[in-house]
């Protein structure tokens, strides 16, 4: 049975197409489709089939990934609403901007600090918190319909994706200097 | 014409086939081939009884190959020639392997490609080939066991091997004339082979697999939910194993015998020794050390305290997964041990310790990839139909490009479920830049030095434009088996290039057929476009089933005018396959058909009278 590529990715997964998210209804339904497209279920079939289903589990993944994730499910509700991101969009919000520069700083010096790993985590705790500020009014800007505010707040949450994956990536040097 | 057929329900109209196929552990230290025979996954013992192959290969002057136990019986005395650990090198280049300078004694040889060769008295041997001489011989074996030929076989590879290992570890394979079904990871084999997925009390549960081999250490996490593994997140050092062990004792020893350097022999009989005392350390609180007429005691606390950052590592990659996972350790339900260096008491004690449960040590820990991968591959082949146990896996390490200033940009971040495809839109920084050099890298660090290098290709013939008006789309696809595919797009002008992720340290092209390469790119557009493809053969077939009976009886059948007709509907049909969409071709195709159907009723009357002619009329009453 061949997959509608037509329907949208909440389409796909038997979802509401929204912000708020029912993971375990993604992930029941992720593997009930993964279940009848896996190309482990064409081992003997014929090239073609399997490399559909190469690409049908591809595009699962694809939507899977684009939906677990708050800012590209974000991102992907405005697409829906015929919103354009283009690759030079940024956010002009100069508090905002001054503020991820103030988080960046503070977790320069934390690396220095002789508790550094513990100033990290708060830090990356801090970080937590500020997404879901964000996350909030990114909600509350689409369901009103202010749909360039709701595009502000998904750029913005692209600051803060940086900075996790900063913040991971010291937790994780300062783990690996542990036996250095 | 198709008949109906009647069958019992539920039953398979054919008689079902068994398909011989195995499961393959390629380990670093050992080896085993493991079938599924009359419902039980058991691995194969070779002639004298013996289940693990060493995975050492031993060669001759003379062309003569010897691989396993008689092979390693040589380390000592041909070493040059007798080749261990082989999987440490698979997917390496030539830079990776000058930090093994020293720990191997192998004399290492460049070559054309960037795949480092091993000097030896029968030539210069890649590890592909000499991984291929092991699977060679668990062909052999499987095959004279179970009587046949193997259809197809699944091989584990460890978690964390990249796209290199991964390409290579196929590559030896096909050397080996095996079809692999699925490379498939190591500790997801092993949870497999535990059954977990069997148990039927809850909705779903957390599995954390602890592997501790010869050469790798690979920590996973994995969902199990109605016989779906999903990997969750996997984590662990390529370069960690048993061996190191081995090596913290052995350099124990030096010091206890005043010396900073010895000659490889000498290496060689304490790291045999430096092993030894590690095994019996596994029962006893205490063993003698003997090298060279040296003797010295040596107790299990000493041994604790000399092995302890390397225990902690695991111990922190062990967090650093279920981070990833975004779990904590009490999500946790089961942990599974896997790998023989997880008997080592100390192993198993602080393994209960972190994750505050005992763990599963009931199948033998050498044994248990090989068994895992054998369920997994009798399923692929097809021999368990009802089975709804299906194996989902993630992409262990983050690929990305380099991007201006050394750094990388990721593309498909690590522990992302495959196969996937990601694009990416990437522009000039130069006015009038005509093309843009594609550098791939795999890894999770910033900088371009720091992540391993898989390839480079240019994008060229980019129109003359002003720096950042051209748009280049990079599309990143991963197969099932974790293989990566890099292709580039203009997206102006449609200019593109592309290149399988294998030329730096797998096989040179020629010796490799292609594997999957058509574009998954944007599967909607693929999907369309093999739609019109399709569409465009059956407009074809029409044409010549047209051209093929006016050849035969075209001018006995039709008049001028009624040739007329069919030849305009014939030259409509053939414009708009050259240039219609899927459904206009659909149409012309109709629309062909029926202008041609008073000549297809013609001919079948025509064909009905030369089959009955001549014969008696009685005979078509039967």
């Amino acid at each position: 049975m061949s997959l509608n590529f037509k329907q949208n990715y909440f389409e796909l997964f038997s979802l509401p197409v929204q912000f708020p998210l029912d993971k375990r209804l993604l992930a029941h339904n992720f593997r009930a489709l993964q279940s009848q497209h896996h190309p482990d279920r064409f081992a003997h079939g014929t090239d073609q089939e399997r490399r559909i289903a190469v690409q049908t589990t591809g595009y699962i993944n694809e939507a899977n990934e684009e939906l677990k994730s708050p800012r590209l499910r974000a991102r992907y509700l405005l697409i829906l609403q015929q919103v354009d991101f283009e690759l030079c969009d940024t956010t002009h919000d100069m508090l905002f901007l001054m503020h991820q520069m103030e988080t960046r700083e503070a977790l320069e010096v934390a690396e220095q600090a002789d508790n550094a790993l513990e100033q990290v985590d708060q830090i990356a705790q801090q970080v937590k918190h500020g997404v879901a500020s964000i996350e909030n009014s990114f909600q509350q800007h689409l369901q009103a319909g202010n749909l360039s505010e709701a595009k502000d707040a998904v750029l913005k949450m692209r600051f803060y994706e940086r900075l996790n994956d900063e913040a991971k990536r010291l937790q994780e040097k300062l783990e690996d200097e542990m036996f250095a | 014409m198709a008949l109906l057929q009647i069958s019992e329900p539920g039953m398979s109209t054919a008689p079902h086939q068994h398909r011989l196929a195995a499961g393959i552990d390629l380990g670093t230290t050992n080896s085993l081939v493991a079938s599924v025979r009359s419902g039980d996954a058991t691995t194969l013992a070779d002639d004298k009884g013996e289940h693990l192959l060493p995975s050492v290969v031993r060669y001759f002057d003379n062309g003569a190959i010897l691989v396993g136990q008689q092979a390693q019986a040589a380390l000592t005395d041909d070493l040059q020639n007798t080749i261990a650990s082989a999987k440490r090198l698979l997917g390496r280049g030539v830079a990776d392997v000058k930090t093994f300078n020293g720990v191997l004694p192998y004399e290492f040889v460049k070559s054309d490609s960037n795949v480092p060769l091993i000097r030896t008295v029968a030539g210069d041997k890649s590890p592909i080939e000499v991984s291929s001489e092991i699977l060679k011989t668990l062909k052999a074996r499987a095959e004279n066991t179970l009587g046949g030929d193997l259809k197809g076989v699944v091989i584990t590879v460890p978690a964390y091997f990249d796209d290199a290992q991964r390409q290579a570890t196929k590559d030896a394979a096909r050397l080996a004339d095996l079809t692999v079904y699925r490379l498939l990871n190591e500790p997801t084999a092993a949870a497999v082979a535990y059954g977990l997925d069997q148990e039927e009390a809850l909705d779903e549960k957390i599995i954390a697999v602890y592997d501790l081999g010869g050469g790798t250490f690979d920590i996973s996490i994995l969902r199990l939910n109605r016989g779906v593994f999903e990997v969750l997140a996997t984590g662990g050092d390529s370069a960690l194993g048993g061996d190191d062990f081995d090596h913290a004792i052995a350099e124990w020893i030096l010091q206890q015998l005043g010396e900073t350097s010895a000659d490889q022999q000498t290496l060689r009989k304490i790291m045999v020794e430096a092993r030894r005392v590690k095994e019996v350390l596994s029962d006893k609180e205490e063993v003698n050390v003997s090298v060279k007429g040296f003797e010295v005691s040596f107790s299990r606390d000493q041994f604790c305290q000399l092995v302890e950052p390397l225990v902690k590592k695991t111990l922190f990659a062990c967090r650093r997964a279920l981070r990833d996972a975004a779990l904590e350790k009490e999500d946790v339900m089961d942990v599974v041990m896997v790998g023989g260096s997880t008997r080592m008491p100390i192993i198993r004690e602080r393994v209960e310790a972190f994750f505050e449960q005992p763990p599963h040590v009931d199948i033998d820990p050498d044994k248990v990839v090989a068994v895992g991968a054998a369920i997994q591959a009798d399923l692929l082949a097809g021999n368990k139909p009802d089975s709804e146990m299906l194996l989902l896996d993630v992409i262990p390490l983050s690929l990305g490009l380099e991007t201006y200033g050394g750094l990388v940009e990721k593309i498909i971040a690590r522990n992302t479920t495959i196969p996937i495809a990601k694009a990416q839109e990437f522009t000039t920084f130069k006015d009038n830049q005509n093309a843009m050099t594609i550098h791939v890298l795999q890894g999770e660090r910033e900088t371009v030095e720091e992540n391993r290098s898989l390839a480079k290709f240019t994008l060229r013939g980019i129109p003359t434009m002003v720096a950042g008006a051209a748009r280049i789309k990079v599309t990143f696809q991963v197969d099932a088996d974790g293989l990566l595919n890099v292709s580039a797009e203009e997206q102006l002008t449609g200019v593109k290039s592309a290149i399988e992720v294998k030329p730096s340290y797998g096989l040179s092209d020629n010796q490799i057929e292609t594997m999957i390469t058509d574009s998954m790119t944007n599967a909607k557009v693929d999907m369309e476009a093999r739609k019109l493809r399709e569409q465009q053969v059956e407009a074809d077939r029409t044409l010549e089933a047209l051209d093929s009976a006016m050849a035969n009886d075209g001018d006995d059948l039709l008049s001028e005018d009624e040739k007329k007709t069919l030849s305009e509907a014939r030259a409509n049909l053939v414009a708009i396959k050259a240039s219609g969409t899927t459904e206009a071709i659909e149409t012309a195709i109709k629309a062909m058909e029926t202008a041609a159907a008073f000549y297809v009723a013609r001919r079948m009357d025509g064909n009905i009278r030369t089959a009955m002619a001549g014969k008696d009329i009685n005979k078509f009453k039967d």
